[in-house]
């Protein structure tokens, strides 16, 4: 099964000597007898099991027998828990859903997909279109289809700007008292290296910012409860499907995830072409204000890079609040390659405040090691798993068979910027969401909300993980 | 026009354990050997014999699979199954460790340095080939990341002229990969093996590259510029040598001295070939020139010729010997 994720998450451990994994689902099938007497195991010279009861009797055990079935099912051994994720998560899964609700009454669910601006982009490009034009019509397609509201994750990602802007503000406060304070990373793509875990930034992205709204306010305001309502994302990577399955993102209470399924803008398409139907066809619809940055009929973005803009916006926020320094134009400085940029803020000859943009493997490598090594000088990184950013992820659409991949990139850019920036300290419903929703239910609670935790998975060394 | 190998020593370099590599330094003088001990063993001739001047036991977990010296002489690379690739510095009589390289997800195989001496490549059994690039301070930092294998990478070297970079996997192909803008890629697909490619060598002039098999064939490439002036690159089988080889071919070089071709072989055996000059280079045909059977008590992992005299050859085996010779192309 061809890998689709960024380079940073691959499958490890798949190699040509498998090994007996410590997670195999097919544990030795042990019939189990009352009585306390210790069994006794007799090898013979052909290689076969006895077990010796006390009584004397020999039985013949059975070999334990593991199936490529068995295997498939299974998170520990030949295939990773990666793979088994994604099968659950896919278009066919919104598409059983919807048909669920047409067949069954009581089992009916609130049908939710919230839509990023890279993925509307990419669809753009693919139909020749305006990424408000994609929404508006993408948004007929699927209210025809049984989906009950659709959402910009655009919204979402202003409450994920401003928390970055305070948490960076914080961090920075204290950075003298905690060595681990700073760089703060931001942690918005969930194909960032693991070793880099330390320095996330705790606020959610926009996909689990849209979680915490759709089955906290969302729920609350319709008076649904969250195990009811179904949410998709559209989302440019297929990272985003592990991010969504991971369990901090779980709802114990209701036994529900936040987002319960993802699909990539390449997804959409397949949905369009099984329904035979082209976005240019479809009737333009009204946008879903809710939970949208709209302006009239038009969406609004937000300033800084195709991949959510949070070095532009903490950047400018920091140099305001800590410097009194208005910052109009960002200058950015390519380094050893286009996916590694700084930012520099200096005055009177001294460097106030050093950000970069880490983009791509290998350069995210490099990161890792100054980091490692204490030699990192950076305030801030953006660091982001797909070379160019979210606008060239790997579920992005691909380009026709007469452009290239640089001008369908470019083509994309120039698309995503379509949509005019909006100021997230500037948005009143977003202000008012604050104090609305998240003050009345207590800082606590309303730092669940919008925050979450990493943890580093440690890698087991035992015997049986030495590859000879 | 029949050679000989002559054996000038045996030495048990890596006693209990095998031995994988090695490697002459570029003056000649010296020779790095390392193996499954973890240890790399710097040799050096003293009066007739070779005796080991310095051994550099602490700077790896896990066996080491390969060492390099750098075109220089002033540093050496080793590669190695604990994931790391480890820069030593020549200091008056010993060895330093300067800096450990990271990254790779489970064990190097290989590390190559550019014959500019400012990049170094590693590849590994995740698949990967890495390229390093060094600044004036020796410090390293990986400059591409390139997965173009679809299995284990054994094997990367460098063209003796050119930017360019091969490498040779368990997935039976070739890869030559070269940098465009700012980041390098795989440019071209060698296939034509039957099974996994273990080695691979360029000829003095770079303009062929010899790769050798668990097929038990070594084949010759070269890199064709089509008629019609596209710049596809494509390079193609011009020579395959069959029949010689008892078992898998672990190594393959190219004296750049006297354009002779040895090989390393499952069988124990060490062969060296030797090019016909009577034939159109453009379907060059090698012919046997000389063959040690039993060079060894177990397989022959390395061989490599001695840069600076002609016809010194250093092999080494699993049972953790190397073992040097003389060959003489008529005798």
């Amino acid at each position: 099964m061809a890998s689709h994720f960024s380079g940073v998450l691959q499958l490890t451990d798949l190699d040509d000597f498998i090994t007996p994994s410590q997670e195999c689902v097919k544990p030795v099938k042990v019939e189990k007898k009352q009585g306390r007497s210790v069994a006794k195991i007799q090898i013979e010279d052909d290689g076969s099991y006895f077990q010796v009861h006390r009584d004397g009797q020999r039985q013949k055990l059975e070999k334990a027998k593991i199936t490529l079935n068995d295997c498939l099912a299974c998170s520990g051994c030949i295939t990773s828990a990666e793979s088994v994720l994604i099968t659950q998560q896919s278009h066919e899964d919104l598409f059983r859903v919807l048909r669920q609700n047409k067949v069954s009454s009581s089992e009916q669910k609130v049908v939710v997909v919230s839509v990023s601006p890279q993925s509307r982009a990419s669809l753009a490009a693919h139909y020749g279109l305006s990424s408000s034009e994609v929404a508006r019509r993408l948004t007929s397609f699927l209210k025809n289809l049984g989906v009950h509201h659709v959402f910009d994750t655009g919204f979402s990602r202003s409450f994920s700007l401003l928390e970055s802007q305070r948490e960076f503000l914080e961090r920075f406060s204290r950075k003298e008292v905690d060595k681990k304070a700073l760089p703060m990373l931001a942690s918005a793509c969930p194909g960032s290296c693991n070793q880099l875990c330390d320095w996330f930034s705790t606020t959610r992205s926009p996909q689990q910012m849209m979680g915490s709204l759709v089955k906290g306010c969302f729920a609350s305001q319709k008076g649904v409860s969250p195990q009811k309502i179904y949410h998709v994302t559209v989302m440019p990577c297929y990272d985003k499907k592990l991010e969504a399955s991971r369990p901090d993102f779980y709802l114990s209470e209701y036994e529900t995830r936040e987002v319960d399924c993802v699909i990539t803008s390449g997804e959409v398409l397949k949905m369009l072409e099984e329904e035979n139907v082209s976005l240019r066809d479809v009737e333009v619809g009204h946008l879903d204000t809710m939970f949208s940055n709209v302006c009239g009929e038009e969406l609004l973005g937000h300033a800084g890079s195709g991949s959510g803009g949070y070095l532009h916006h903490i950047y400018k926020y920091a140099a305001k609040q800590l410097f009194r320094v208005e910052v109009d134009e960002l200058t950015y400085k390519t380094m050893k390659n286009k996916d590694f940029q700084e930012v520099t803020l200096e005055k009177d000859g001294q460097v106030l405040l050093q950000f970069a943009v880490v983009y791509g493997f290998r350069n995210i490598q490099n990161l890792v090691q100054k980091l490692k090594r204490g030699k990192s000088l950076y305030h801030f990184v953006e660091v982001m798993a797909c070379p160019s950013g979210c606008l060239n992820g790997g579920g992005q659409l691909k380009p026709s068979s007469d452009q290239t991949n640089k001008e369908l990139l470019q083509q994309v850019e120039e698309l995503y910027r379509g949509e005019r920036p909006s100021v997230p300290e500037q948005d009143s419903r977003v202000a008012e969401l604050y104090q609305s929703w998240l003050e009345s239910v207590g800082e606590e609670k309303a730092r669940q909300l919008l925050h979450t935790q990493y943890h580093s998975i440690e890698k087991n060394t035992s015997g049986l993980s030495i590859k000879w | 026009m029949k050679g000989a190998l002559e054996l000038l020593q045996r030495v048990s370099a890596h006693p209990d354990a095998r031995c994988w590599c090695v490697a002459w330094s570029p003056s000649g003088t010296w020779l790095a050997s390392c193996g499954g001990d973890r240890a790399i063993r710097i040799w050096g001739k003293e009066g007739d014999s070779w005796e080991c001047k310095c051994v550099l036991d602490d700077g790896h977990q896990r066996t080491v699979r390969t060492v390099a010296w750098s075109p220089c002489g002033k540093y050496l690379a080793s590669a190695s199954f604990d994931a790391t690739t480890c820069i030593w510095k020549k200091t008056n009589d010993d060895f330093e460790s300067l800096t450990v390289l990271e990254g790779h997800e489970n064990e190097v195989k290989c590390v190559a340095w550019a014959p500019s001496g400012n990049l170094l490549a590693t590849c590994s059994r995740d698949k990967s080939v890495w390229i390093w690039e060094v600044d004036e301070e020796d410090e390293y930092e990986c400059v591409s990341v390139v997965n173009s294998h679809t299995q284990d990478v054994k094997h990367v070297v460098w063209h003796p002229t050119q930017e360019l970079l091969a490498s040779a996997s368990y997935d039976n192909k070739v890869c030559i990969y070269k940098e465009e803008d700012d980041d390098w890629e795989c440019r071209a697909t060698l296939e034509g093996h039957e099974s996994t490619v273990w080695s691979l060598a360029f000829d003095p002039e770079g303009q062929r590259l010899a790769s050798c098999s668990d097929d038990r064939t070594v084949k010759i490439w070269k890199e064709s510029t089509p008629a019609d002036g596209s710049s596809d690159e494509s390079w193609k089988c011009v020579c395959t040598l069959s029949g010689f080889h008892g078992r898998t071919v672990y190594d393959v070089a190219w004296c750049r001295l006297t354009g002779a071709l040895a090989t390393a072989c499952g069988d124990d055996g060490v062969r060296v070939f030797k090019e016909d000059p009577t034939v159109d280079p453009e379907q060059p045909v090698f012919f046997m020139s000389a063959h040690v059977p039993k060079a060894h008590g177990q397989d022959v992992n390395c061989v490599s010729w001695n840069p600076k005299e002609a016809g010194l050859l250093a092999t080494c085996s699993d049972n953790g010997e190397f073992a040097i010779w003389k060959y003489n192309s008529d005798s």
